[in-house]
């Protein structure tokens, strides 16, 4: 009996070598990969609807500087920009100048930082923000045009529509508020020289915060 | 009472631990539960020492790398040391990749110890106090900063060794090693690392994690080229990549055994060189349909064979025709069925689903209609009753042709259904491999599999030289028919014995039940076909109790499936063959590793036939068993019958995506071993010689 069992194994023993010819050999576990928008190239265009319903596109702006702000409120890097009040002085700094501030919500339903047109508005008045629109991307499709990975993510397009920052809203990636104040301000610092017409000193700075809660796509 | 003897063990031992401090006090959340841990119990004044951070986080929280990649933030220590104490870096163990939709991380999960290299001076009096301020990012869904102060003071003396050693000696096996060849960069991205006399077929998988942010674009598909001198991957460059400057990362290299070996390096600035595209589409395909092929050979296949044999002598004498739209049925069946299963998989998997090749086998109505199935077509084959006028398809029309080429389909899909398990261990890394490759290529693959399946059964039917071969047609076609309803038979009982151990006694009645029902069934159909009914009413009132009969057994079906598992104390697929087998968890491999005795790991389900026939002829075997018990190794098997998810995780971690799988740890910690899928008795013994039992 053995013997026969033996000998019916013979047959596929000989054959895994065959068989460990890989048969794909591309990576494994990727992420689904996303553009990465240029700097000094023209920025992408886009249209999404904002906390009242209306429609805007980023072509609308044509003409102004424009900021984008990748943001979600449950977030702790979040809540430091917010909690000390940095985020909103940037958003005053950027209109003072004649920018256009666009917050992005790319929650979407059921995780964290997504809310609705009514719920963004209250947020804006709760933390006496002054962006000039908040953008509900609940499907992910601007952040992935634009390759946002993080809360906070900051992107800067000059009144050209060229693409001028991407990155960190400053140089210590950390919840700490304390870190603002002892932090290199990229995002100031780019908005200054921007109004100033200098070259801007860091156009690409490591974005780091929270993870955006992208609905899964395969 | 167990439970409760090992929390008061506990106790005494972390009271035991608070005494000599070598643990600190734990900072814990629902989230992770941390602490300070030092190698020794004292420490040399003069002499180096080793703290680490020990995070142990709840399941489904992670926290992150050096570099956490596109999100997150890397833990931090901040030490306050006496005079005479210096901290260094660091040692950062070897992450794994966390993807989240198009956002790439690089962390750890479960438990890691961050080790930290403590150099004293000799004026350090007789006690060192060791302070930190840690902070550290965990992340599941939402990511909250955690953060802790620890404290613990550390006598000068001569260190003994105690239990939280072997934390450190775990840390040091996953930290990457420096390479000991060159590696290159070129501007385009492609980096190249040297690894002379490399099989490159041993190599299944590789990626590369940059120690920087925006060296590479972290979510970007790295293309690896394995050639006998080392490998390549093509990396897309991030925006902080100075070709010349050179990039410092780590490169993670899997081999076909599952062998996962991590190696730190900085690639000098190379030439250009075109990146490495994906296998050429054609090389990709040869190999599927020569796996395919391969396939015909597998042992589960064997019930089938023995309908492939019956179809192949219904087509001798045939017209050639026929023989050409019948293999074509049956090549439909068999590629139909491949794209289906792995649609099914691919859909699973994206769903979130921790499923395995063979995963159809894991559910005990698919097993109790597979058994049904068999049963039919035994039945079919022993002249019960006909497959004719669409009565399997369920398609009217005219005809026997018809009928015959939806049969030959149907054999195609039976087959391949049947021979999945058996697919398994021969094909777990390749479809783990596919899996991960885009769907387009993973489907395409299946597609070429599928081909390589039917093809000599094609090559039987369409080639006039093969056909020449087949004996004529006559009487001893029926003859073979009814010979070969019995392989069917044996096969669903197979099927009933893979329920009674997913379902236990009451599946078993439910599944049997249903067999009497569907013998009915085809028997009042047969009558229908036959002359025995006469009249048109006899006919009708013969279909009408064959459908209910039908409806009966299926409904039977939907009860199979509200069965409540088999207990859990049923030792699963172990076959009655007296082996002295402990029942595998994670937590006994570990616990008797850090014993540091011998462990061999079969992991298996009643579904696999290899699995089952190797624990027959080889490890059930007197001369195994007693090398066994002489060397003091420890059996444990793992059923895998049930989707057991520890041991999915477990499968996944050396690389595999379904069983058997053999592994071999030798005592005191040495690196395991994994066994081939089809085992002798010689080759377990010379692996337990060669462990240094």
């Amino acid at each position: 009996m053995t013997i026969r069992r033996r000998s019916l194994l013979a047959v596929p023993a000989a054959l895994p070598a065959l068989l460990a010819i890989p048969l794909l050999r591309p990576g494994a576990a990727q992420a689904t990969s996303m553009a990465v928008p240029a700097i000094a190239a023209p920025a992408p265009a886009f249209t999404g609807t904002n906390s009242n319903g209306a429609q805007v596109s980023l072509a609308q702006f044509a003409g102004k500087p424009v900021v984008l702000e990748w943001t979600n409120d449950g977030c702790p890097y979040v809540r430091k920009w917010y909690n000390s009040g940095a985020m909103q002085d940037l958003q005053r700094q950027a209109a003072a100048m004649g920018a256009v501030w666009l917050s992005i919500i790319s929650s979407p339903p059921g995780e964290q930082g997504h809310v609705d047109g009514s719920g963004a508005n209250a947020l804006s008045q709760s933390r006496n923000a002054a962006p000039a629109h908040v953008l509900l991307d609940p499907e992910g499709r601007i952040g992935r045009i634009y390759g946002a990975t993080v809360t906070p993510h900051m992107f800067i397009i000059d009144a050209k529509g060229t693409l001028v920052y991407a990155g960190g809203a400053d140089s210590i990636p950390s919840t700490r508020q304390d870190d603002i104040a002892r932090a290199t301000p990229y995002v100031r610092d780019a908005l200054t020289a921007l109004a100033a017409g200098a070259p801007i000193a860091n156009p690409v700075t490591r974005p780091y915060g929270c993870v955006v809660k992208y609905r899964n796509q395969v | 009472m167990t439970a409760r003897l090992l929390l008061l063990l506990l106790l005494i031992g972390l009271a035991a631990r608070d005494a000599r401090a070598l643990e600190s006090a734990i900072v814990s959340s629902p989230r992770a539960q941390a602490s300070l841990v030092t190698e020794a119990d004292a420490f040399i004044p003069g002499q180096p020492l080793r703290v680490g951070l020990r995070l142990r986080m709840a399941p489904g929280w992670y926290t992150y790398w050096q570099n956490p990649g596109d999100a997150g933030a890397a833990p931090e220590l901040d030490f306050s040391l006496p005079a005479g104490a210096t901290a260094g870096p660091i040692a950062w163990p070897t992450p794994a990749r966390h993807a989240t939709g198009p956002v790439m991380s690089y962390g750890y999960d479960g438990e890691v110890l961050l080790p930290v290299t403590i150099t004293t001076t000799r004026e350090l009096a007789d006690r060192l106090v060791v302070q930190v301020h840690a902070s550290w990012l965990v992340c599941e869904k939402i990511c909250v900063p955690e953060d802790g102060d620890f404290t613990l003071t550390l006598p000068a003396g001569t260190p003994t060794p105690y239990a939280e050693a072997k934390l450190f000696a775990a840390a040091d096996a996953a930290t990457p090693r420096p390479a000991p060849w060159p590696a290159a960069v070129s501007p385009e991205g492609v980096l190249s690392l040297r690894i002379p006399g490399l099989d490159a077929a041993q190599v299944r998988e590789a990626w590369f994690a940059p120690l920087a942010w925006g060296q590479v674009v972290h979510s970007a598909p790295q293309v690896m080229d394995a050639a006998a001198d080392g490998i390549s991957l093509a990396l897309q460059p991030g925006p902080e990549f100075r070709h010349a400057a050179g990039l410092a990362g780590v490169v993670i290299i899997t081999d076909h055994a599952g062998q996962t070996s991590a190696l730190s390096l900085t690639a000098s600035p190379g030439p250009t060189i075109t990146p490495a595209a994906i296998l050429p589409l054609w090389q990709l395909i040869a190999f599927a349909v020569a796996a395919g092929l391969i396939l015909n050979l597998m042992p589960c296949v064997f019930p089938v064979l023995a309908m492939k044999a019956m179809a192949l002598a219904q087509l001798s004498g045939t017209a050639r025709r026929t023989a050409l739209g019948h293999a074509g049925a049956y090549a439909a069946g068999v590629v139909a069925t491949f794209l289906a299963l792995a649609g099914t998989l691919v859909a699973l998997r994206a769903a979130g689903s921790v499923v395995g090749w063979g995963f159809q086998f894991q559910s005990p109505v698919f097993v109790a209609a597979m058994a049904w199935l068999l049963f039919a077509v035994g039945l079919n084959m022993s002249g019960l009753y006909g497959i004719r006028a669409g009565a399997v398809s369920g398609i009217g029309g005219n005809a026997a042709q018809r009928g015959g080429l939806s049969g030959s389909f149907l054999t195609g899909l039976l087959a391949v259904l049947v021979a999945t398990p058996c697919t398994a261990p021969f094909m777990g890394a390749a479809i783990a491999g596919a899996m991960a490759a885009p769907l387009l290529v993973t489907l395409l693959g299946f597609l070429a599999m599928g081909i390589g399946f039917a093809l000599p059964y094609v090559a039987l039917a369409t080639i006039p030289a093969f056909a020449r071969l087949m004996p004529r047609p006559g009487a001893w076609m029926e003859v073979l028919r009814q010979v070969l309803a019995f392989p069917m038979y044996a096969a669903a009982v197979w099927m009933l014995w893979v329920v009674s151990l997913q379902s236990g006694p009451t599946g078993v009645l439910y599944t049997a039940g249903g067999m009497v029902l569907i013998g009915f069934a085809l028997w009042a159909l047969g009558v229908a076909q036959s002359g025995l009914a006469q009249t048109g009413t006899g006919r009708r009132l013969a279909v009408a109790a064959s459908v209910a009969a039908s409806a009966a057994a299926i409904a039977l079906l939907s009860t199979l499936a509200t069965t409540p598992p088999a207990t859990a104390a049923a030792p699963g697929a172990a076959p009655a063959t007296g082996d002295a087998s402990q029942s595998f968890t994670p937590a006994r491999l570990s616990e008797l590793r850090a014993e540091g005795r011998p462990v061999f790991v079969n992991l298996t389900a009643a579904w696999c036939v290899t699995c089952i026939v190797n624990e027959q002829v080889v490890l059930a075997q007197p001369a195994v068993q007693q090398a066994f018990a002489a060397r003091g190794v420890t059996y444990l098997k793992g059923d895998w019958t049930r989707r057991d998810p520890a041991i999915t995780d477990y499968l996944r971690a050396l690389g595999r995506d379904g069983v058997p799988l053999y592994v071999l740890y030798p005592p005191r910690g040495g690196t395991p071993v994994v066994l081939p899928q089809i085992l002798t008795e010689q080759r377990v013994l010379d692996e337990l010689t060669r462990a240094g039992l």
